[in-house]
């Protein structure tokens, strides 16, 4: 009798595994593509592209190639303080695919690389002679996904901003050894007695203040402090701005003028410049503005904003500059460059070249009697596949 | 799904060359293997005559294997076999993980293909070991099916058979596809193999077990609510198989049925195909009804299990399953890399054996039943050849050795034919398990990425540059050690790093001997080079640890002459591009001659190429080791 419950038994095992896939089968679902909560706010800032002027000259940063981010490579363009031409003067060795942030300050122009695919750490390269020679230097971790993450002084010392909120800093020739010395971290800045009074989120953006000392700027979390930060020795302090409408302030970029600084700011909507002397603080009235493709600073406390939609507005000059619409900017523009390096007329925001790329073509279009017109081709030599 | 994807083209010419290789090898193997077999049986028949069984088969004197039971055994053997057939195809060893396995795991549940994934790896590092083992079970176990029609060695085929469906069915099928989305019978839910392991489990029951109309029953409530809740899954809206179109694209059937037409097969399929696409697009509703409803009448008749229904609904059900055969499932092996025909061949075998375990022949079958009542539940067919042939029973009990000689005489041909279908099971099974034990992936993958390499014998261009810690390293200090010698880009993003790696892993393996060993890299970027860089890519790379790692620069001229001498082609390209160099590995035996040298592309650099080209580099060093 056992032997024949067995023979049953082992039917029913039969039975029950059929009917396990039948199960399982019931239990499984097509998968459903849903979305819960508010849709993602728009960037404020998506892009490593940027300009900045030098007394040397002009420097754009743009990518090229793609469409595929492996085939997706960084330039750096240069046009002569003296000429109206821009050349191509990339620095070569290492495949900037990761993203090029580009600084200046004195006679040097610092790139850095980050890091991209199999490569960790984010190797440097130093002008003093207008992108036509480089020295190679290396910082030993990630650099932030930022333009302002790299700063350089008129005596080539450099800071870093990596991706973690670390802040490092060099002398010239120190960045060329890889020895870096840690300044802060994200953590330590946040816990310090002006991080916690923004609720500090994250940084940004690096510089150097009119004393030469180093500065930091980020995202706050809480309303109307503004994020920008001064160190003393050791010591950080708030450097005392805020937006008066309030709201949560993130800073998009810092960076140096003579005796002071200058910021670019975001609350909610609102964009806003605001300009140093070392003492006080000067907000300009507020643009409008979604998501922010790309920003730079120009001589003489100038800055500029390209936005959706072929929408760019610049601000000028001296403290209490106010926002100036350009016209629509050429399709594929990836970045607006001032020309000259001089401080620009008060209210006139001076004029501007923009840079489009479309894959290994950049053309430049310059504002000429309030119209863009096409002055110049360069054909980049993008090494498509060449990254894997 | 990690490590499944070795990266290589399935008709990479060297993989395929591999594979029909070690099949033609194998193949040999099994026919003498047979031969071997057969000389030993018809030896001991000549020496042993008396002992030869008698003429007659088992119809002879006893009860004839039931219906069910043989429709099952015969049926299945065949479709094992020209499953392992399948499993032959040129493109079967490289393709296996990433076209057939990957597809449906990569849609399932994350512990599923946690699950698969060590499956899928074992594959992609031994493709060929894995792809023969798969032709050589399946066929073995097929044969092994038909070969052994009664007793215990038969019970047995049908329990290998359920041990290697479930195989098959978990790292192949990803469990059929019943844990992603989509699920069908249509389509071959639950898994065509869960069929071939439920028909082996029956197969593996006591013979006496198929003599009552009971188990017939059991078997049909089974598939019954098999159909039932198939029908119900089909059912189910809002899984696209009502709609012909949704939001401007095909429905779930009709697309599917499109992409299958669009594959290679031939082209009247193809225009079948795309025809029932069109129609189940234009009356997809009509044609899901008609789906549940037949499945739903199928499972209700078989849950009620009146012989005479059964017998129009098996019927009916033989037609139905052909059809979505053909019109939705393709024949099942055609368009893309088949493996298998699909769940409806199975099935139609299943419930046709369940039909005819209901009704059994009164003839045979029954008298088998009186026979089991006599010689108890070790099947009435054992106690009949028992009686007739007690020298074969003992032979036919495993374990037993004494009297062996007799038993090989005494044995029948299926015997002699079950035995060698289980020994091409064992040639199968044995290289896939080593392979599976073995955490290096197959040569065969380097080689080919890389080609075969080429053996040399030339003295090697000296040199004197600085390691990473800054010291002076020359060629000549390093005599007396194998050195396997690479250039590699500090600040290189893609090949580069995984040579490290492979380099590293290749004096892992050298074990003991990797003190003998020494693993050098030569900078190769003109720019990017100062020990800084070096350093910078040994903690990159983990390298810092690793006693025989150098990783060796220069200044610009030093570097430029050792390119120069090595053959390597150094060079800066312009716009943001990685500075170019060819990948080269060379080994240097300890008297300071090149014995060696290959291009070190490391090719997709997955961790199964990656562990290759270690294994081959580790070969290369113990040969110019034992060269010396």
């Amino acid at each position: 009798v056992s032997r024949r419950a067995a023979g049953g038994a082992a039917l029913l095992a039969c039975t029950g595994l059929a009917c396990a896939g039948l199960i399982a089968g019931c239990g499984s679902h097509p998968a459903r593509v849903t979305s819960s909560g508010p849709p993602p706010a728009a960037p404020l800032s998506t892009s490593l592209s940027t300009s900045l002027v030098t007394a040397q000259g002009t420097w754009a940063v743009a990518v090229m190639g793609g469409p595929d981010a492996g085939n997706e490579f960084w330039q750096l363009f240069f046009r002569p303080a003296t000429s109206g031409r821009w050349s191509l003067v990339t620095p070569q060795g290492v495949a900037d695919n990761g993203g090029m942030v580009a600084a200046g300050g004195g006679a040097y122009l610092v790139v850095g690389f980050r890091p991209s695919q199999n490569l960790t750490f984010s190797p440097l390269a130093t002008s003093t002679d207008t992108g036509r020679n480089w020295t190679p230097g290396l910082l030993d971790a990630r650099l932030a996904d930022t333009p302002g993450a790299i700063a350089v002084g008129p005596s080539g010392r450099t800071l870093a901003l990596l991706q973690d909120g670390t802040i490092e800093a060099a002398t010239a020739g120190s960045a060329a050894a890889g020895r870096w010395a840690p300044l802060t971290t994200l953590e330590a800045l946040g816990a310090s007695a002006p991080g916690r009074a923004c609720g500090l989120e994250g940084v940004t953006a690096v510089s150097f203040g009119p004393d030469g000392n180093p500065m930091a700027a980020g995202s706050c979390a809480r309303p109307g402090p503004a994020g920008v930060f001064t160190d003393a020795g050791g010591t950080w302090r708030s450097a005392g701005l805020g937006l008066p409408a309030g709201g949560r302030v993130r800073v998009l970029g810092l960076t140096s003028l003579a005796g002071g600084n200058m910021a670019l700011l975001a609350a909610g909507s609102s964009r806003y410049a605001a300009w140093w002397d070392g003492t006080r603080w000067t907000v300009s009235a507020p643009v409008t503005a979604g998501g922010v493709r790309a920003a730079g600073f120009g001589p003489g406390g100038s800055a500029w904003l390209l936005l959706g939609g072929g929408r760019a507005e610049i601000v000028a000059g001296a403290a209490g500059g106010a926002w100036r619409a350009l016209p629509p900017v050429p399709a594929g523009t990836e970045v607006l460059a001032p020309q000259g390096t001089g401080p620009l007329a008060p209210g006139t925001g001076g004029s501007y070249d923009a840079l489009a790329a479309a894959g290994s073509r950049l053309t430049v279009w310059r504002l000429v009697r309030g119209a863009w017109a096409k002055v110049q081709q360069i054909a980049v030599p993008v090494q498509y596949g060449s990254s894997g | 799904v990690p490590g499944m994807n070795s990266g290589l083209s399935p008709s990479d010419p060297t993989l395929v060359a591999a594979f029909k290789s070690a099949l033609l090898h194998q193949g040999a193997i099994v026919l003498l293997m047979l031969a071997f077999l057969w000389l030993l049986w018809a030896t001991a028949r000549t020496w042993r005559p008396a002992a030869s069984p008698g003429k007659g088969g088992t119809a002879a004197g006893g009860a004839v294997e039931p219906r069910g039971r043989w429709l099952l055994r015969t049926g299945f053997g065949v479709l094992w076999i020209f499953d392992g057939l399948l499993q032959a195809q040129p493109k079967m060893a490289g393709g296996l993980a990433t076209q057939v396995i990957e597809p449906i795991a990569a849609s399932s549940a994350g512990w599923v293909q946690h699950l698969v994934s060590w499956g899928g790896t074992v594959w992609s590092y031994h493709p060929v070991q894995a792809g023969a083992a798969s032709v050589w079970i399946q066929v073995g176990i097929g044969a092994w099916l038909i070969a052994a029609a009664r007793g215990p060695w038969s019970r047995l085929a049908g329990a290998a058979s359920v041990a290697w469906g479930l195989v098959v069915w978990v790292l192949g099928e990803s469990f059929g596809g019943i844990f992603a989305p989509g699920l069908s019978w249509l389509t071959g839910a639950p898994g065509g193999v869960l069929f071939y392991v439920a028909a082996g489990a029956l197969i593996a029951l006591p013979e006496g077990a198929w003599r009552r109309p009971r188990s017939g029953r059991l078997v049909l409530a089974g598939l019954g609510v098999f159909c039932a809740g198939m029908a119900l899954l089909q059912a189910w809206p809002g899984r696209g198989f009502w709609q012909g179109t949704a939001g401007g694209k095909a429905g779930t059937l009709s697309g599917m049925v499109k992409e299958m037409s669009a594959t290679p097969q031939p082209r009247f399929l193809s225009s079948l195909l795309s025809g029932f696409a069109s129609f189940a697009a234009r009356y997809a509703f009509a044609v899901n009804l008609v789906v549940v409803i037949a499945l739903a009448a199928l499972g209700a008749v078989f849950l009620a299990g009146r012989p005479r229904l059964v017998r129009y609904a098996v019927w009916f059900g033989i037609v139905f399953c052909l059809a979505d055969w053909v019109l939705v499932q393709d024949l099942g092996f055609l368009g893309g890399l088949g493996t298998d025909p699909n769940s409806m061949i199975p099935l139609i075998l299943l419930f046709s054996a369940g039909y005819l375990a209901l009704v059994p022949e009164v003839s045979g079958e029954m008298a088998g039943v009186s026979e089991a009542a006599r010689d108890g539940e070790a099947g009435g067919a054992d106690g009949a050849e028992k009686a007739r042939d007690p020298g074969k029973a003992r032979w036919l009990r495993p374990g037993t050795l004494r009297g062996l000689g007799k038993a090989v005489a005494s044995a029948r041909a299926r015997s002699v034919a079950a035995a060698g279908a289980l020994a091409v099971i064992v040639l199968g099974a044995a290289p896939m398990a080593a392979a599976a034990a073995n955490r290096t992936a197959d040569p065969i993958l380097a080689l080919a990425i890389s080609g075969n390499s080429s053996r040399l014998d030339l003295p090697a261009p000296g040199f004197s540059l600085t390691d990473q810690d800054g010291r002076t390293v020359s060629l000549a200090s390093l005599r007396g050690k194998a050195v396997l010698m690479t250039f590699l880009d500090p600040v290189c993003t893609t090949d580069c790093p995984i040579i490290a790696q492979e380099f590293k892993q290749a004096g892992q393996m050298l074990g003991a001997q990797a003190g003998h060993v020494e693993l050098v890299a030569v900078v190769a970027n003109p720019t990017y080079r100062s020990t800084a860089f070096t350093r910078a890519f040994d903690r990159q790379e983990g390298l810092t640890t690793v006693p025989n790692w150098l990783y060796l620069t220069g200044s610009l001229s030093q570097l430029g002459e050792v390119w120069r001498h090595y053959g390597v082609a150094v060079q800066n390209l312009p716009a943001g591009a990685m500075s170019a160099h060819n990948d080269v590995a060379v080994i240097i035996d300890p008297a300071g001659r090149i014995r060696q040298e290959m291009d070190a592309d490391p090719g997709p650099g997955t961790s199964g190429t990656q562990s290759s080209f270690s294994v081959l580099l580790s070969q290369y060093a113990r040969q110019a080791l034992r060269q010396s």
